[in-house]
């Protein structure tokens, strides 16, 4: 008790002064226009507007475009699950997901949302894993909280600063495995007042494999720790199989159409030099900042990272679209496809009799 | 050799005997192990290899129906008795009731007990007179060369393990392989809780976001490991870091160890 009487005396006479100080700093901040968005940060003091459910969606898809316009706390919950599923027309491979395929659940929220997540690891699991945002400032990027036992829950919050496509990933020793296995997906920041309107919106992330069989050998393939070690991977892959977005598969688009692509990379080892084969991308939001480029061939994802590209249909065509390391595209699987229909405009572009 | 083989015959007699005294509860096999050296998987300056005693170990997980006779005469942890803080809502779940595994679960009265936690595994071994081994003593033990695995090494075999997705029913004890000591199952089939299970781990963000400075420049959290490249090992101490004592899993059982009189 003597102990706490003195403390008051003590800091007492600093309080009337400190309330003065803190009150006009308050004054004079508050009197900035928009203080945060010269970074890119949001304001975290903006008072939450009721609580949403965040709709999680499987690639190719997307999440629909937020339509709240004050930030609100958004729930999210991820269910890792280890699966047996194809990586190619032969092969099977055991992957470890976040939410049953690869890449894992989309999720889409607001610059300044407050996010409250939910790690769940299936009763089923052999492992345990855990999940690192890129979007999170905090310890691991959530991984510190989210060290998950197999049937068990963790649960963190944190708040979406700023805007950006991010990628995420498990973080449980040994990483690489945790990834190379499949364990990565994308979680979207919009900014304050959403991203442009565009006619369609698509999910690609590439991710490279390793397995004691050659591409393409018979059955359940094991994970092959001295190839990954070699970076020497027996696929390179969109969305976690050999033509798992050609063909009947291929997105779809019309002639007229602008398109948009929130790409990642989940490595575990390569860089991506994503290109369009017969198209270009009109925008590029270079490495998912804040940057625009425009009128981009070639555009590199690193490993870890993302890109959000844009296109505007032209012509009627099959579009490759290739990590343009090219026996990646040729020999390991790294092509999906967007189906542009309608009709053809021969002032951009026609084949002519020899 | 010699002593080996007198070893198992005097646990060999010893179990029949009291077997006979007490037919249902029957005398867990006990192997030794013998002294060694552990290092520690995740090492420090001042972590030095750990000095093991020889000690004894059941040579397979505690099943199903040995649990139910622990059960019986302990009602404090049947099922709907146990206490939240020594086991969660997932105790013993896969069971028919408190006292029964059940009929349709016939063939898993001799597989591992899984669905325990770390107190309730603690108090069957203290029932028995045992304990359950230290991480050094267990990870002694499951270094012993095992006896006939298709794999070129252990490693392999237990990588191979981990791509096997889970059988619809858990297999028997001993449906594994046997290691040089007489252990059956040490990998293959379920994990294993250990006495101190999350003490020689020192973060739960395995790339080691850690109050230690040193531990906080490991970006891919290798950087203390003591053999990067042993997946197998790193996967089992991961798994670890991620427990609560009263965690309750279903691929997660025990066996448990003796000291040496």
């Amino acid at each position: 008790m003597l102990h706490f009487v003195k403390t008051d005396h003590l800091w007492k006479p600093a309080f009337l002064p400190m309330i003065l100080f803190i009150s006009v700093s308050f004054f004079i901040a508050s009197c900035k226009t928009n203080p945060g968005n010269d970074s890119g940060a949001s304001n975290i003091d903006t008072v939450l507007t009721g609580t949403v459910t965040a709709e999680l969606t499987n690639a190719p898809n997307v999440p629909k475009p937020l339509t709240y316009t004050s930030p609100k706390k958004v729930m999210v919950q991820l269910e890792t699950i280890e699966k047996v599923m194809p990586i190619s027309d032969s092969s099977e491979y055991t992957f470890w997901t976040f939410g049953g395929h690869v890449p894992g659940n989309f999720i889409r929220v607001r610059q300044g949302d407050l996010v409250d997540f939910t790690l769940k690891n299936s009763p089923d699991s052999k492992m345990s894993h855990s999940i690192d945002l890129h979007a999170v400032i905090g310890p691991g990027g959530g991984a510190d909280a989210t060290a998950t036992a197999p049937g068990q829950s963790t649960h963190f919050q944190f708040r979406a600063l700023h805007a950006g496509l991010y990628v995420y990933h498990c973080a449980t020793g040994p990483v690489p495995l945790h990834i190379a296995n499949g364990m990565y997906g994308l979680i979207l920041v919009e900014p304050q007042g959403g991203m442009p309107k565009v006619d369609r919106e698509y999910y690609l992330m590439q991710g490279d494999f390793y397995t004691k069989g050659k591409f393409d050998a018979k059955g359940l393939q094991d994970f092959d720790e001295t190839k990954a070690l070699a970076e020497n991977p027996d696929y390179v892959l969109f969305n976690g199989r050999v033509r798992s977005t050609t063909g009947p598969n291929a997105l779809q688009a019309k002639v007229g159409e602008t398109v948009r692509l929130y790409v990642g990379n989940g490595g575990p080892n390569l860089v991506s030099s994503f290109h369009p084969i017969g198209q270009l991308f009109t925008k590029v939001y270079t490495e998912a900042g804040s940057e625009v480029n425009t009128d981009v061939q070639t555009t590199l994802i690193p490993a870890g990272g993302a890109t959000i590209v844009e296109m505007k249909m032209q012509v009627p065509e099959v579009i490759n679209l290739v990590d343009h390391s090219i026996f990646r595209a040729f020999n390991k699987g790294a092509i999906a496809q967007i189906k542009v229909t309608g009709a053809e405009n021969h002032s951009i572009y026609q084949k002519l009799k020899p | 050799m010699r002593y080996f083989i007198s070893f198992f015959l005097i646990i060999a007699v010893f179990g029949t005997v009291n077997a006979q005294k007490k037919p249902v509860v029957f005398e867990k096999k006990m192997v030794l192990v013998t002294a060694g050296k552990y290092k520690p998987f995740f090492s420090t300056k001042s972590n030095k290899p750990v000095a093991v005693a020889a000690f004894k170990m059941d040579e397979t997980a505690v099943t199903n129906q040995e649990f139910l006779e622990f059960v019986k005469a302990n009602p404090q942890w049947r099922r709907s008795k146990v206490n939240r803080l020594f086991a969660d809502t997932n105790y013993l779940r896969h069971w028919k009731s408190d006292l029964s595994i059940g009929e349709s679960n016939k063939k898993i009265y001799n597989s591992p007990v899984v669905n325990v936690s770390w107190f309730a595994a603690e108090a069957y071994c203290k029932w028995k007179n045992k304990r359950l081994a230290t991480v050094a003593e267990w990870e002694l033990a499951a270094r012993g060369v095992p006896k006939n695995i298709k794999q070129k090494s252990l490693t392999d075999y237990i990588l191979n393990w981990y791509t096997q997705p889970n059988l619809p029913v858990l297999p028997n004890v001993k449906s594994t392989y046997q290691n040089e000591f007489g252990l059956y199952d040490m990998n293959g089939l379920i994990w294993e809780w250990t006495f101190n299970f999350n003490s020689f781990i020192a973060s739960t963000d395995s790339r080691g976001n850690d109050e230690d400075e040193l531990k906080n420049f490991c970006a891919a959290g290798a950087l203390n490991v003591s053999d990067k490249s042993d997946y197998a090992t790193y996967l089992r101490f991961s798994y670890r870091a991620s427990l609560k004592g009263n965690y309750c899993i279903p691929n997660l059982g025990f066996r448990c160890a003796k000291d040496l009189k």
